[in-house]
This record gives structure tokens, sequence and C-alpha cells, in this order.
């Protein structure tokens, strides 16, 4: 490798250390923190205006709706609010027969203005004072709304809850590795908590205070990730954002590549808009652990991974190049080759034990360990998605980094995009 | 509305930053530490090839006593002993040099010194043996340097070779760069300016040597 690729290489798995290193600490001086303990539930409980943005999810709203009125919470404090968003299929017929049994209100918009627009639509009709945001293919489990509301009501700081978001029934490699994905950020998510870091509250059931969201604004209409942008809109305010693991939902998944690809290209891009919308909390003590770790390490270890793995690549295809011309001088005669590789293992130590090398087993230890630790908090077996697991650790990766580089060049080249 | 500050644990962070470094620093520390173990490695089988050499001189001598036939036998096992080993130092001083970590440059270049010492006295005393014992072998010098383009090509080439042929084609592999009084006389007695050359059984070939020109050259 040339000289100064070396040095960056080093500057950037210094940068990822020092970020494990981190969450080490964080998680290992919290251990308590890690697993829920069961809450009283106040005497009389708050009402909850559930609030529900439907785009053309014919197939799904009725369970979604469904799933909702199923919660474990009186009905008499609860009011379901679904927006059609000018669909085009059949949600808004669903959607009305749902409001003629009695069980929910619909808004409809004329056109299709966007999530946060009908968000904050209903906002201005819902009656109660908290409220709470899901897509309309998601479902929850019944007691979801009795392990969030504690926490929001245990002190005035708190402003919104954040769920355990899962994957619903993944069938497919790909879903099954995004299932392994949303469970190490069940587990990152909860970190981010014990360190008020919070910076996506999900939209698929987090709640929030009503008076709260109405005094920064509502949602913000014309943003690519909203449910980004409220979160780092309530940090900024100077509120907190808790997590429970104990609160879960479920969403779908991208099942075709096409598919994750768009949703990552928006979901990244919409990241690095949002950072830069919020630069000013940036290195700033008053925004705490937010503004001095977690904004800016974020968009660095997302330049130090690509830099890492650019590296490696690079590498690859250097000595897959040159391993093809070589075979090329000699006829590709490479059987007379062979014999001389596999059996001599103390020379293929000999040539392994190299810094780089060691790094990479490291972080793959440590990243082993992290995800690990995600199943047991999550209550998930490891043995029930062993091919998801591994293919999330060692390939994904490689897939991620990809969204990521082609997010930031969408992003510096301000390409257009309808979603 | 609060509009407090926001919880900043500076402690994490410090502490995080030392234990980074800390980890950052026993990394390159155990890193130095096996390439210096490396190298000493290396160092050891040199001497114990050195020492290899010098029997097989002393075996020569049986020659006079002995006579070809009995003597014969023994040298030339002898010698595939010592081609095992040098070749096998040959690949770990090349693996080591290639690798971004020298960290003691002045060691690495004294033991490649030493080693090309080692080759060319092994050399010699194959000539000889070939000569005196009619020995079926191939000999062949390699100089390469620095900035030979076609060098890397070379040295690939010639692995084939030997990986193919074993025990019958012996390689001695000279970087022309090193400030070694042994290989400066070699590469003036057979007028080498130009890399990658190669002295097959004694007869100099400018210039880098395909598969197909190898093959003819040896009568393969």
């Amino acid at each position: 490798m040339i000289y100064w690729m070396v040095l960056v290489n080093y500057v950037a798995w210094y940068v990822f250390v020092f970020i494990a290193v981190t969450w080490m600490i964080v998680l290992f001086s919290n251990r308590g923190r890690f697993a829920e303990k069961s809450v009283n539930m106040p005497k009389t409980l708050p009402g909850v205006s559930v609030l529900i943005p439907a785009y053309n999810e014919g197939d799904s709203i009725r369970k979604t709706v469904n799933s909702v009125l199923a919660m474990d919470y009186p009905k008499n404090r609860l009011e379901v609010i679904v927006i059609d968003d000018a669909s085009g299929d059949e949600t808004g017929r669903i959607a009305h027969e749902l409001e003629a049994e009695g069980r929910i209100k619909v808004i409809v918009n004329p056109k299709n203005r966007g999530k946060a627009y009908s968000l904050n639509r209903a906002l201005k009709v819902a009656k109660y004072d908290i409220i709470a945001c899901i897509d309309a293919d998601s479902t929850v489990e019944p007691d979801i709304l009795r392990k969030m509301i504690p926490p929001l009501l245990e002190n005035g700081k708190v402003a919104s809850v954040t769920p355990a978001l899962k994957v619903l029934k993944p069938e497919n490699l790909l879903e099954k590795i995004q299932h392994a994905e949303y469970i190490l950020n069940i587990f990152l998510r909860k970190s981010l908590s014990v360190i008020d870091s919070i910076h996506v509250t999900p939209g698929v059931f987090s709640i929030y205070r009503k008076s709260v969201l109405e005094e920064i604004g509502g949602f913000d209409e014309k943003n690519l990730t909203e449910d980004m942008e409220i979160a780092l809109s309530i940090q900024n305010a100077g509120y907190r954002i808790e997590n429970r693991l104990d609160a879960i939902s479920y969403t779908i998944c991208p099942s075709k590549l096409r598919n994750l690809f768009d949703q990552r290209i928006r979901w990244y891009r919409g990241a690095l808009q949002n950072t830069v919308k919020y630069r000013h909390m940036i290195f700033r003590k008053r925004y705490g652990n937010l503004g001095m770790f977690l904004l800016p390490f974020n968009f660095i270890s997302i330049l130090a991974v690509i830099i890492i793995f650019t590296i490696i690549l690079w590498n690859f295809a250097d000595n897959l190049l040159r391993g093809i011309w070589q075979m090329t001088l000699i006829d590709w005669n490479f059987m007379v080759l062979i014999d001389g590789f596999i059996l001599d293992p103390k020379a293929m130590i000999f040539n392994m034990l190299t810094t780089s090398f060691v790094l990479m087993a490291l972080g793959t230890v440590i990243g082993g360990y992290i995800l690990l630790k995600s199943f047991r908090v999550s209550d998930e077996r490891f043995s029930l998605n062993k091919l998801g697991y591994f293919t999330y650790l060692f390939i994904y990766p490689f897939f991620m980094m990809f969204f990521w580089m082609t997010a930031m060049v969408f992003e510096l080249l301000r390409i257009r995009r309808k979603w | 509305m609060p509009r407090g500050r926001k919880r900043f644990d500076a402690g994490i962070f410090i502490s995080a930053a030392i234990i980074s470094t800390l980890l950052f620093a026993s990394g390159i520390f155990i890193g130095y530490s096996i390439n210096n173990e490396k190298l000493t490695s290396i160092d050891d089988n040199i001497r114990k090839v050195t020492r290899d050499v010098q029997n097989f001189q002393i075996e020569f001598l049986f020659l006079d006593v002995l006579g070809e036939n009995a003597t014969c036998p023994l040298l030339v096992e002898t010698l595939s002993g010592i081609n095992r080993d040098s070749y096998e130092i040959g690949n770990k001083l090349e693996s080591y040099g290639s690798g971004s970590e020298i960290q003691d440059y002045n060691d690495y270049v004294n033991t490649k010194r030493e080693y090309s010492r080692l080759l060319i006295g092994y050399w010699l005393l194959a000539n000889k043996l070939k000569n005196t014992c009619r020995m079926d072998v191939d000999t062949i010098v390699y100089f390469y340097s620095k900035d030979c383009t076609k060098c890397e090509d070379q040295s690939f080439v010639l692995t084939y070779f030997k990986k193919m042929l074993n025990e019958k084609i012996l390689i001695f592999a000279l970087d022309a760069d090193l400030d070694e009084p042994s290989i400066q006389v070699l590469k003036k007695n057979y007028n080498i300016t130009e890399y990658p050359s190669l002295v097959i059984n004694g007869g100099v070939y400018i210039g880098y040597q395909s598969k197909a020109d190898l093959e003819r050259t040896l009568n393969l």
C-alpha cells in the first residue's frame, strides 16, 4: 500500500475504535438501563390520539387500524385519525368503511401533500395531548402504549418516547438481513437514549407531547426524513427523547434490492440534509452529547467507513487484476502453483499477521459482540436467523457503503427525485 | 420550554479517547514486535542455512578421499536440503519486504545482504557439484532492481518454474541495487546493465524472459 493510504487508513480506524470504545463505556456503565423494569401506570390514563397517514396502503391499512384498536388501552381514551393523502387505490374506501363502523376518524387530502403535511393537518384536530404516529403498513404489540406512556409522563422534560422497531415476518434473505439490522438498531436506539442523543423518532409508533410539537412548529413538510427532523427539532428545543425496549412495533421492509436502494438513498440523503440543517448543534456543548458526539461522529464515521472499505476494495481489485495478469504469463497453468499455496500453513500465517488484518479481525469481533448483545436485549434468538446475521455482519456493510456514497454524490450534485 | 443545556458527559469521551489511544499504541507496538520477530526468525534461518553451506563445503573434501560414486549422492541430498531452506527464506524475506511495515530498514538491508552472500556461495557450490557429479540441474541467477517494470512478472514466471521443476532448477535471486561487493562483482563479470537479467547455466540473457523463452532455453 502507498504510504498516504496507510496513514489515512490508520486515522479512519482510530475514529472507528474511538466510537466503538465510547459505546462500550456507555454500555458497561449503564448495564441496568438495558433491562426494562415494569412500571406503574397512572390512575387516570391520559388520552392518546393515534395518527395514521396513508398513501396507497389499501392492502395493509385495515390491519394497521385493527392492530391499533386492539391495544390494551381504554377506548374512551383513544382517538384514531387516518389521513388519506389522496390515495389512488382503495385506501380511501376502506378508511371510510372503518369510519362508518364508528371506530376511527378520516381526513382526506384533496391532493397528495406528503406525510408531514398529513400529520400537521391531523395535529390541528387531534383532541388529546399525547400524539402517536404510525405508518399505514405497520402494526403494534397490544401493550405498547402501556409501556411508552410512563416514561413520557415521568418528567416534564421528556417530549417523546421511541419504541423497539422490528421487521414483521422477514422471508427472503434481503428481509432477513434487514431484520438483523433492525435488531441492532433497537440496541443502538436504547444506547442513544442512555446518553440522551436520540436523533430519529421512527414513524412507526413514536409518541409525542402535543404541546411540544405545536411549540416547535410541527413536522417539516419540505423534509426527506421528517422522523429525523422532528427528533432533532425536539432536541434543539431542549427536550428529551426516551426509549423503551419492551414497546414493540412492527414494520414492513423492502424485499427487493431496487426498493431497498430507493429507501436507503432517501434515508441517507435525508440524514445528510438534516445534519446540515442542524449544523449549529455540532461541537456546541449546550447541545450535550448529541451536539458534541453523535451528530458530528455519525458523519465522520460514515466517511471513515467509506475510506476503509474503499481501500479494502481497492486492494482486492488490485490483487485480482494482478492475479489475472500473472495467469496470462504462465498460460493459465495455475494448478502448478496451487499445491505450493495450500500446503504451507506456516507461510500463510506469516503473511497474514499484518496490522490491517489484526484490526479487521478485531473490528469483526467487536461488531459480532454488539450484534449478539442486541439479540439478548431484544429477546431474539440467534439460531432463528443465522444466515441473516452472518450476511449482515460480513456482506451488508459493502452495500451500505455503496448506498451512503451514492447518497452523498446525489446530495452533492443536488439530484432531484420524486419520492 | 426548558432552554437548559443538554447533558454532556465529557468524561465518557475523554476516557474513550485515552483508551483508544492506548489500544492503538499497543496495536502498533504489537505489530512492531511481530515484525521484529519475523526478521529475527529470518536471520536465524539464514544462520542455519549458512552452516549447512559450510558443511556442504566440507563434504566436498570427501570427494578426494571416497571418490565420486560414494560422495555425489550425499552432496546431492545436502544440496536439496539447502535448496528447500533457502527458498523458504527467500519467500519470507520477500513477503516481509513487500509489506508496508518495515520498521528498521537497516536491519532489513543487512539481512538481505547476508542472504545474498549466502545465495552466491550456494550458487558457486552448486555449479561445482554440477560439473563434478554431472548433476542434471539448471541454475538461474536472476538479477532484479527496484525501478524495473518487468521484474515482478519475471519473478512470477520463475516461481512458476520453481514450483513445476522443483529440485531440477535452482534459482538465485539477487537485488542488483544492494551495496554488496559479491553482487557487484558478478554484475560486472556478466556485464549486467539492464533488469531483469538472467544467467542460465552460465549463459547471459538480458531482459525479460517469458515462459516460452525459458522453456526453449531449458529444453523443456
